[in-house]
């Protein structure tokens, strides 16, 4: 014979279904949620694995917010000093890659564009590809440019056209695939920012440092001249960053960490950001939970008539209880199977809607969803069914 | 165990049903005995009782105040478990409205039944369904089988499992003469053959000539017996 509980899952073909349904949409909800809030927090920290350099080095006096540093708190000097840096009598440095980042609004949101020389962009994106169109600037017009106009004028005042600056490719931009997708923008295209029209001449593979790239000598131009934001060191091979970083200690205008230390206060500091998300995925959490009761709730709630009959058949309570469970149980499975595979497209739209935004599907929340699923399905089923159980067969047979 | 004969000895059975001045009061201390191997006929009109009696008896509900004894062992004070154990080693029920399982066929019902009592292999499902002339509807689901059809897979159902006391609430209430006689004949053989016991309640004088005793019920008390 057809199983009790199967039969009234295929029976009830449309309305199991349905509870599935929503079983599936709860949990979906919930592994997506979280993958989302987690995932755009974590990418940001993930950015700066890409770098290849050892040691970041910026002013000693920069605010706390040191995610959101910007502006030109250190000179020429500075980088002259970084790059004669010394360990046991031996030169440390491979190179430095010095940046000057603006904040500036492309696509939905606020961006760093960081303005670095055309050959330090593959250290800063760990040489990501080029998806299309190439470096902005590649020989450095922009900066000769601008170094000799500004040697001419002297003392004097100095003015530089916009299409002065075109012309020389100072207003070239290199953006990634998520910025390029998000603010709809393709080589050839047009942004205007920081008070210019900037082209986009190359599109790179997402994952680097930053999602916008100007010349340097532009960034310092529309900034401060010869000042920098940071540097990022590479030290020759076997040279120890704690012994760099001794090296560095005796210049108090400057702070020196590892990157792996940047990225840990940056974690530290978007732990902030993970108790919001938390919160937000506890809150899904509990949502999803009573999505789940009430579908299966109100789905054994049904089944009070049968247990009454099977009550008056004297069934034992194992088998009753067995029965419903089972019901319950399947749909929950079936729902939280169907949910967690349906978070994966509802990822992929997520990104293809709102490119900036990254959503990580974990199997820990995998695992959270499925365990709510089945807990709250079998907690849903339980209780009507020993509710059932526990009057006449003569009530439970009224009820309904 | 002393049962002197009787399976089951109700007395001083009382139930009513809501409260406050619509309060019914169905049964009004009701004694009843019925004696192993008898084939009894409750008859009454309609409202007074019956069915609250049999589900009482069944232990399908609880009285308010009485007792009752069957084989000899008082059930009143049983705990559910108990209840639910004596229900399923010694009591076959045929509710007034068959309360078929409406997702499973009708074979499926008597199956489940029997799985439930623990019988389910050595039982002749299909015998059973063919006496009873509904082999023919074994497939179906109730909703899709007529009233006495329904009414003779519920018969069935009870039958199967060949329980010692056998209750049955207007078990031919909706069949024709012909399908009426043929369960008549049935429970007859049951009670003969087997030595089952059975209390069926019905409203037709010829139907419970098939008995060997017949009770009216009024007042909610039983009111004389003819041998
Ligand atoms: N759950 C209930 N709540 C309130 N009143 C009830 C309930 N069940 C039965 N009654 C009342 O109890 C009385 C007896 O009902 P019962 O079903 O036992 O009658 P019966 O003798 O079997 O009638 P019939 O021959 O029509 O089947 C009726 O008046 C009925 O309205
Ligand atoms: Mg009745």
């Amino acid at each position: 014979m057809v199983p009790l509980p199967l039969a009234n899952l295929w029976h009830h073909k449309l309305r199991s279904s349905l509870t599935a349904l929503g079983v599936a949409i709860g949990i979906c909800m919930l592994v997506t949620l979280s993958g989302l809030s987690r995932g755009s927090v974590d990418e940001i920290a993930d950015r700066w694995e890409a770098v290849d350099a050892d040691l970041l080095v910026f002013p000693a006096n920069a605010s706390d917010n040191i995610a959101a540093l910007s502006g030109g708190g250190l000179g020429e000097k500075d980088a002259q000093l970084v790059r004669q840096l010394a360990v046991a009598g031996h030169p440390a440095v491979e190179y430095v890659a010095p940046v000057y980042i603006h904040r500036g609004k492309i696509g939905s949101g606020a961006n760093n564009i960081f303005g670095c020389a055309p050959q330090d962009l593959p250290r800063l994106t760990g040489g990501r590809r080029f998806l299309e169109g190439r470096v902005f600037d590649p020989d450095n017009n922009c900066e000769c440019y601008l170094q000799h106009r500004i040697g001419q004028a002297g003392q004097g005042v100095l003015e530089i056209s916009d299409e002065e600056l075109a012309g020389n490719g100072g207003l070239e931009m290199v953006i990634d695939r998520r910025l390029a997708r998000d603010a709809r923008l393709k080589t050839g295209d047009k942004v205007h920012v920081l008070g210019r029209d900037f082209t986009v001449v190359g599109v790179m593979q997402e994952g680097g440092l930053a999602r916008a790239f100007i010349p340097r000598a532009t960034a310092q131009w529309l900034g401060e001249l010869d000042r920098y934001t940071m540097f990022f060191v590479k030290l020759k091979d076997g040279v120890a960053s704690q012994a760099a970083l001794e090296a560095l200690r005796p210049r108090r205008n400057l702070t020196g960490i590892t990157i792996d230390q940047y990225r840990g206060m940056l974690m530290d500091m978007l732990g902030v950001m993970y108790i919001y998300t938390d919160t937000a995925n506890a809150i899904t959490l509990a949502v999803a939970c009573l999505f789940i009761l009430v579908s299966l709730y109100t789905m054994v709630i049904q089944r009070q008539r049968e247990i009454a009959i099977l009550k008056s058949m004297g069934a034992r309570r194992r088998f009753i209880l067995g029965g419903v469970l089972s019901e319950s149980l399947i749909i929950a499975a079936l729902g939280a199977a169907a949910g967690i595979g349906l978070s994966f497209p509802a990822a992929m739209g997520i990104e293809a809607f709102r490119p900036v935004l990254t959503v990580r599907i974990t199997w820990g929340w995998i695992g959270v969803a499925a365990v709510s699923a089945l807990a709250v399905g079998g907690l849903a089923a339980i209780y009507p069914a020993w509710k059932a159980m526990k009057i006449d067969v003569v009530e439970a047979l009224t009820l309904e | 165990m002393n049962d002197n004969g009787n399976i089951l000895l109700a007395s001083g059975l009382h139930k009513s049903f809501g409260r406050g001045a619509g309060k019914v009061h169905v049964l009004r201390g009701l004694d009843l005995q019925v004696r192993r191997g008898e084939f009894l006929a409750v008859m009454g009109s309609s409202g007074c009782g019956k069915s609250t009696l049999l589900h009482v008896l069944g232990l399908m509900t609880a009285a308010d105040e009485g007792s009752v004894a069957i084989d000899g062992r008082e059930v009143t004070t049983l705990c559910e478990s108990s209840r639910n154990e004596i229900r399923r080693r010694n009591i076959g029920f045929v509710f007034q409205r068959f309360n078929l399982i409406g997702v499973l066929s009708g074979y499926d019902n008597i199956l489940l039944s029997l799985k439930v009592r623990g019988l389910a292999d050595g039982r002749d499902v299909r015998g059973v369904l063919e006496a009873m002339g509904v082999w023919h509807v074994a497939r179906r689901k109730p909703a899709q089988m007529s009233m006495g059809e329904q009414q003779r897979v519920a018969a069935a159902r009870a039958l199967a499992a060949r329980p010692e006391l056998l209750l049955a609430d207007e078990p031919t209430g909706s069949l024709d003469s012909a399908n009426a006689q043929a369960l008549l004949e049935l429970l007859v053989e049951q009670n003969r053959r087997q030595g089952q016991t059975i209390v069926m309640i019905t409203h037709s004088e010829s139907v419970a000539q098939a008995a060997t005793r017949v009770v009216h019920m009024k007042d909610g008390r039983i009111l004389d017996t003819h041998a």
